[in-house]
């Protein structure tokens, strides 16, 4: 197993260098918030941040991409698809993204036919994932299964320890990766750290089973409660990283022009409104319960897990405090204190 | 096509138009050819399932391929003009060309039923998908116990592919019921509504399969209907349609329950639908 380390203080100089590989994306200081962006010389990088403040989806599903030009003249027409070849590292991924990345993955490669798009991404990415020591009060990954130091399904597992910080190759992208980099990494002969424990928010929930009892509540009384603070505002399908919705539209004239697609969020009202006029969600209420719904029933059905990692970033941005949390509470999915 | 990317549509010239009815959410039908010679080769659609066509730089829209393959190495969709794609593809004539993607979701299981009484019960536009029923089992008419039609619009105006009926009509074993909503001059078939003339033709559930496609009233009541008759869920079989843009289960807008219209619909068994949560909605 390959094992390197490096200098915090150096750490630019490996910035440089991998920015030159290809594309670096990593969090990022962006005025009031942390963003996982491509890296530029000076940029504050914050590998010491907690969760960014909208997921890294946007690696692998971007919040535009255009994928046809065409061009028309007289009887002569082109169609060309847009092709992207460049590698990327993706550097700095929490526990928490990772395994709402293997969530997407599902829907997007999974699923036949697979999202060609999407594919490409992963397939010309090299997930560099940090273990995160540090979670804040919104955290609650433990309530799903993820080990907040360690991501399965990354090519290079990468952990900061005091002045330094420390990476391990766990597949060969990843071992490749360091040994490209060689020249600015040491060998980490150093014993494994052993990461404490690292505890996250105990907000009192109860998963085990919700799905299932879900199955039965697509009318429960709760959904008439729940949607009304709802301001339709859309954040929380943004930053969520298991939101994956999006919209296909064209843009041009008869001539010329490209189709492109785009985030979407089933909180809007346009999201299923038909030509016709017709709208099977027409209100905020039925908007809310599909949301999770899907989150907390249908994902589950269909792959086995709910769809929720506990990165805190609905918690975190929400105005009126609809989060998944509050949800689940009250649909039954709280610990009944025993006494 | 471009690659392996399931977005990029293929080509495809319109052959022939027509206008099924008119009025300003007209129908109007294409008749379209795959331009390129392999795809057109290896396309293979089944009866129900739909394709994602459009205008470059207007957009794409799901309409249900409304011809059977037993008819020939050409498509054609039925459209009626409402939004803004619809509209776009409205303006194509013989010679445009047109972009076409699919075919996307499931299919009637028309080879599940040979042996069997098949009766499709149609209003309005929804005649489109039950189309390719009709004349598939009209191609293997050995293969089913016979066919019956039911099928109605508002006016005589608003039935879709009013030729055909005429020469199917004179089939023995093809019975082809119409009817309009109210009275008019010259009109020979009958006057009602669909669910109600299901009820007066009162057919036996006995080895039959029962398709219904139309506006959500119209199945609303002939659902009702079917059961009075003493029709099981297991045997009845009907379309959804809703919003779409990726036509492949990921973007997410037809979700319905754990479902998705695209990719697990739009043929649904009523024993299925029944239980999916807003499938009615």
């Amino acid at each position: 197993m390959v094992k390197k380390v490096i200098a915090r203080e150096k750490l630019p100089e490996l910035w440089a260098h991998l920015s030159a590989e290809g594309l670096l994306i990593l969090p990022i200081q962006d005025g009031p918030v942390v963003l996982f962006q491509p890296w530029y010389a000076g940029a504050d990088v914050r590998l010491d941040a907690v969760n960014s403040a909208v997921s890294p989806k946007d690696i692998f599903l971007p919040r535009e991409e255009t994928y046809l030009h065409y061009r028309c003249s007289g009887q002569q027409l082109e169609l060309s698809a847009v092709k992207s070849e460049e590698p990327v590292t993706a550097f700095g991924l929490h526990p928490c993204d990772m395994k709402a990345l293997e969530m997407l993955d599902r829907v997007f490669m999974d699923q036949d036919p697979p999202d060609s798009l999407y594919q490409k991404r992963r397939e010309r990415t090299t997930l560099v994932a940090l273990s995160c020591d540090k979670p804040d009060p919104f955290c609650f990954c433990n309530d799903f299964a993820v080990d907040p130091t360690d991501a399965p399904g990354a090519d290079v597992m990468a952990c900061l320890s005091g002045n330094s910080l420390r990476l391990e190759a766990r597949t060969d992208q990843g071992k490749a990766m360091l040994e490209r980099a060689g020249g600015l990494l040491g060998d980490d002969s150093g014993e494994s750290v052993e990461l404490k424990e690292v505890v996250t928010a105990d907000f009192g929930l109860k998963l085990e089973g919700l799905p299932e009892d879900l199955k039965n509540r697509f009318d429960d009384p709760a959904w008439d409660e729940l949607y009304k603070s709802c301001l339709g505002c859309g954040v929380c399908t943004y930053v969520c990283p298991t939101c994956y919705c999006f919209d296909v539209e064209d843009y041009g004239h008869a001539a010329e022009g490209e189709r492109f697609r785009c985030w979407d969020s089933c909180m809007y009202g346009h999201f299923t409104k038909m030509a016709g006029g017709h709208n099977p969600r027409p209100e905020r209420k039925e908007r809310v319960r599909q949301r999770f719904m899907h989150k907390l029933q249908y994902y589950p059905e269909t792959y086995g897990e709910i769809a929720c990692v506990g990165c805190g970033r609905c918690l975190r941005s929400c105005p009126v405090n609809l989060d998944i949390v509050r949800v689940i509470k009250a649909l039954g999915g709280e610990k009944v204190e025993q006494r | 096509m471009t690659g392996d990317n399931p977005y990029i549509p293929y080509t495809a010239t319109v052959e022939e138009t027509w206008f099924e009815t008119g009025g300003e959410r007209s129908i109007k039908t294409f008749k379209v050819v795959l331009d390129d010679e392999t795809v057109r080769e290896n396309w293979s659609h089944r009866p129900g399932q739909c394709a994602m066509i459009g205008v470059l730089g207007v957009g794409e829209s799901m309409i249900s391929i409304s011809c059977s393959p037993t008819e020939g190495r050409f498509l054609r969709f039925s459209v009626m003009r409402m939004g803004k794609v619809t509209q776009a593809l409205h303006q194509l004539e013989p010679g445009d060309k047109m972009m076409v993607r699919g075919p996307y979701g499931s299919s009637f299981p028309v080879d599940d039923w040979h042996g069997k009484q098949i009766l499709t019960i149609g209003g309005g536009v929804g005649q489109a998908p039950l189309r390719p029923i009709v004349e598939y089992v009209r191609a293997n008419r050995d293969q089913y116990a016979g066919l019956t039609m039911i099928y109605g619009a508002r006016t005589s105006g608003d039935l879709c592919f009013k030729g055909e009926f005429e020469e199917m009509s004179k089939c023995d074993d093809l019975a082809c019921h119409l009817t309009i909503d109210v009275e008019e001059d010259d009109w020979s078939h009958n006057v009602g509504f669909v669910p109600q003339m299901l009820l007066d033709l009162n057919p036996s559930p006995e080895n039959t399969i029962v398709i219904t496609c139309g506006p959500p009233i119209m199945i609303r009541f002939v659902l009702e209907n079917l059961k009075k008759l003493g029709f099981a869920d297991e045997q009845i079989y009907t379309t959804l349609e809703n919003r779409m843009k990726c036509g492949i289960g990921k973007c997410g807008r037809c979700n319905v329950g754990g479902m998705y219209v695209c990719k697990d619909g739009p043929v649904f068994s009523y024993a299925v639908l029944k239980d999916i949560p807003e499938a009615f909605a």
